[in-house]
């Protein structure tokens, strides 16, 4: 590979990640999640960085800073606490991939620096690299393993970017593995290195050195007789120890690309026809600029994000920061979450989202929804936009995602944001949404609405006492109900005056006008308190019928919700 | 005495004084609790889709069925809709076995066995009230106390099994026992307006004051509640008003003092 080219690739691709670490950094900053974030201006969420920051490094935090380093960021405490499978598959991805950037990548401004006489070809810099490789694919392995192994039959959150990098960093391990390989059986490889140290490429004249490199090197030499005869090992070795040992150890201690070359010995010939050399470290080193190029905009930018992260959540409590610091926090906590899943595992929540058929419980794909929403490329897409609704308005604030999170996010708190956003986009709880029109207009837009809409699926299950004559036909009307009800108590001497009263919800499904109850606000103010149904001299189970009304009415009125909206 | 856990979600994220106090107390006289990973009891799906509800609370009657254990909630709305679901398990066939399908795809099951107790009943029923005065070092005398009964607990009666629904005195009992003097207050069963605080906090927040102002124009210095929901609803409307206010304590709390448990140990 001619240098000029590798260098302008080199720079190239460092540009890119340059100007993608920009922007992506710049977002913690840009994004604004939760309707009290879009108070606060850049230039406040930068300065209260600045003034933090400060805070944090020239008070005795500093050494609260620095054991979050070593506990939570090298040695992944928390992830450990959580699981140990996918603890050990992280440590050994992170050591192998640090060992191969800095020994490997970085080699002539790291090692060559360090270490006198390192050459590649030596050990232990052989087998170390070896030893990286291997810890890095066994690592990705366990993760994958893990991830596996964990399944609840839900689906895990993921962005269509995680598996393409997780492929393209199996492509360089593997095409490193198979240039290494093909390096060591490569009989072509052999000679351009004699033509270099010894001067000739002639077979016959090598033939000592050859049998030495065939029995002891791996070099695939297709016209060698084997057994080699002894004399000529001996012969061989006298040169090999003069024009060779310098740079070479016995590749056996490469024990993933030693076992490789031997593989590959009766095709090396045809490689070596096809140049196997020069388009593997093509290959090779371009996945690795492509790699860096996209780095900012794969699941890699957790190694920038989720440091900070922890840093930050080291240096204090989200509830000790000013809005415009937990503003960036939230931003910074979309690019911190790794997928892995772990809080949708422990999310009290998570049944429920099994249940309903709704992934939007899910604390992962909530993140996901959130910054797709603070994006704006959640609504574009009216069905997830609802679902995601109805998800985030199902959490309970149970914070088990929180404790949970290996990377320590504050989730509660994005939540609690998502929320406002979600109901700043019209997309609001559903005694929100509902109580925003009256009754009535509900009823006639449930008349108007096509029969599909209205009626999907049976009711008996869902509210099978509203559906049954017989649960409320023996209602007569005392209003035993209505006058132990709190809610109605406390709604008469307001404004905020309710439109029915129990006694008459009861009258509306005795009359059949059970429509007419859905939207109503006595229905989405009922606080269940049970009064009614103990009271009820004629045994109707006013409350329970309550909730099912409710129900009933997320259902049929969410059906022709979007019709109302836009009409 | 074994039980499982059932902390529900809101006493480990907001409250977590009532679970350091009740494992205080319930170890004094010897119960153990087991901590087994339960989901959300199931209430807020109640308004959502009510198969979802009964699977979500059967999964968690399943999973202690499964440990061979009964559940012990110190949660009321937990209580309720633990109870609420055993009783529409029990009356609908078609309901339970879209349930048992649901919790047969993961490999749960549950045949009914689980019994659900609050931490009241176990205190008072299953300790009894004797044993908890015998554990009395410093009686909290003289001490006026309004018992926060919670509506999911008491009502309907015939469902929760909680105590007698238009006149329960369960509560008042377990005061005196910590020496306490619990005060008669009309508002004493109504609805401390917690449910209504999402979908209408105006409204929650007038049935919040009502209760508040009740219980000091009755002469309760404090009130003693059983519930996180109660018991947070009140002080979060106290906090952010310049009435008069009322101190609030977990009964638990109230027990834990009068028994002399040092007060860190109750999250005091
Ligand atoms: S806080 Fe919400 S999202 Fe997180 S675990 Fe609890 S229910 Fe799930
Ligand atoms: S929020 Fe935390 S626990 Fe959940 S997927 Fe992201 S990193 Fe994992
Ligand atoms: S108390 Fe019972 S019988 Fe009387 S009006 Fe209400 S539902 Fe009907
Ligand atoms: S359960 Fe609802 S309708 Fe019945 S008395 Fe209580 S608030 Fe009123």
């Amino acid at each position: 590979m001619s240098p000029a080219l590798f260098q302008t690739a080199l720079y190239a691709s460092l540009a890119l990640c340059s100007l993608g670490l920009v922007w992506r950094v710049s977002a913690w900053f840009r994004v604004r999640i939760g309707p009290d974030a879009r108070t606060v201006a850049l230039s406040q969420r930068v300065a209260a960085l600045l003034r933090g920051g400060a805070l944090a490094l020239f008070s005795r935090r500093v050494f609260q800073l620095a054991g979050a380093v070593f506990l939570d960021l090298l040695l992944q405490r928390r992830l450990f606490a959580n699981e140990k499978l996918r603890w050990l598959g992280h440590l050994l991805i992170l050591t192998g991939f640090t060992l191969l950037l800095l020994m490997h990548a970085l080699a002539a401004i790291v090692t060559a620096k360090l270490f006198q006489g390192y050459q590649p070809t030596l050990d232990p810099y052989l087998f170390l690299r070896n030893l990286s490789g291997a810890m890095v694919i066994t690592g990705v392995g366990l993760l994958l393993f893990g991830r596996w192994r964990r399944q609840t039959g839900l689906p895990q959150a993921r962005r269509p970017m995680d598996m393409a990098f997780v492929a393209l960093l199996g492509f360089v391990l593997v095409s490193g593995f198979l240039l290494e390989a093909h390096k060591i059986a490569s009989p072509r490889a052999f000679y351009r290195m004699s033509d270099q140290f010894i001067g000739s490429t002639d077979a016959g004249r090598l033939t000592p050195l050859r049998a030495v490199w065939a029995s002891e090197f791996g070099v695939a030499f297709d016209d060698l007789k084997l057994p080699i005869d002894p004399r000529l090992l001996e012969q061989g070795r006298e040169l090999h120890r003069s024009a060779c040992a310098s740079c070479h150890t016995k590749p056996v201690s490469a024990f993933v690309s030693y076992p490789m070359a031997r593989v590959l010995a009766p095709v090396t010939d045809l490689l070596d026809t096809g140049r196997a050399d020069a388009w593997l470290l093509y290959l090779h080193v371009f996945a690795c600029f492509l790699g860096l190029a996209v780095l900012p905009f794969t699941l890699m930018f957790h190694l920038v994000a989720v440091p900070i992260s922890l840093l930050v959540n080291a240096a204090a409590p989200n509830r000790d920061f000013s809005l415009a610091g937990r503003a960036s926090r939230r931003a910074l906590a979309l690019d911190a979450c790794v997928r892995c899943g772990i809080c949708d595992l422990h999310c009290s929540v998570a049944p429920l989202a099994r249940y309903l058929g709704n992934l939007g419980l899910l604390p992962a794909h909530k993140l996901q929804a959130t910054a797709a929403l603070a994006g704006g490329r959640l609504l574009g897409c009216e069905d997830v936009a609802l679902r995601a609704a109805d998800g985030a308005f199902l959490c309970t604030d149970c914070g088990r995602c929180t404790a949970h999170c290996p990377v320590g996010l504050d989730l509660e708190d994005l939540w609690e944001a998502g929320r406002g956003d979600l109901a700043a986009a019209g997309l609001p709880s559903p005694a929100q949404w509902v109580q925003a029109h009256p009754a009535l207009a509900w009823a006639e837009s449930l008349e108007r609405g096509p029969a599909e809409h209205v009626d999907s699926g049976p009711d008996d299950l869902l509210a099978p006492l509203s559906a049954d004559r017989r649960s409320f036909s023996r209602c007569v009307q005392c209003q035993t109900c209505t006058n132990v009800c709190p809610v109605v108590a406390h709604s008469m001497d307001s404004n905020h005056g309710i439109d029915l009263t129990p006694q008459k919800v009861m009258n509306l499904l005795r009359l059949g006008l059970r429509d007419l109850t859905l939207g109503s606000r006595m229905v989405w103010d009922c606080a269940t308190c049970y009064q009614c149904q103990e009271n009820c001299p004629a045994g109707v189970r006013v409350a329970d019928i309550m909730c099912e009304l409710r129900a009933l009415g997320v259902r049929r009125l969410g059906a022709v919700r979007s019709l109302r909206e836009s009409s | 005495m074994k039980y499982a856990l059932f902390l529900g979600c809101k006493i480990p994220s907001a409250l977590p004084a009532y679970e350091a106090s009740s494992r205080a107390v319930l170890a004094h006289f010897g119960v153990t609790l087991v901590d087994l990973e339960f989901n959300c009891c199931g209430y807020p799906a109640r308004n959502f889709n009510r198969y979802a509800f009964a699977a979500a609370a059967a999964r968690n009657l399943a999973l202690a069925e499964r440990a061979g254990l009964d559940i012990l909630t110190p949660c009321m709305c937990c209580f309720g809709t633990l109870r609420h679901a055993i009783r529409f398990l029990g009356e609908d066939a078609e309901l339970r076995s879209r349930v048992s399908e649901a919790l047969a795809a993961e490999g749960y099951a549950w045949s009914g066995k689980t019994e659900v107790e609050h931490l009241l009943t176990v205190l008072a029923r299953k300790i009894g009230v004797d044993s908890l005065a015998a554990a009395v070092r410093s009686p909290r005398t003289g001490l006026r106390v309004a018992a926060q009964y919670g509506c999911h607990a008491l009502r309907p009666g015939n469902v929760t099994r909680f105590d007698n629904p238009m006149a329960p005195t369960m509560f008042e009992t377990l005061i005196r026992a910590a020496g306490a003097t619990p005060v008669d207050w009309p508002r004493r069963l109504d609805c401390c307006g917690d449910p209504l605080h999402q979908a209408n906090t105006p409204l929650s927040g007038r049935m919040t004051r009502a209760k508040i102002a009740d219980a000091l124009e009755s002469g309760a210095e404090v009130i003693c509640t059983a519930c996180p929901h109660c018991h947070l609803r009140f002080d979060a409307v106290q906090a952010g008003s310049s009435d008069a206010s009322i101190r609030t304590l977990l009964y638990t709390q109230l027990l834990g003092l009068a028994m002399g448990l040092p007060a860190d140990f109750l999250g005091l």
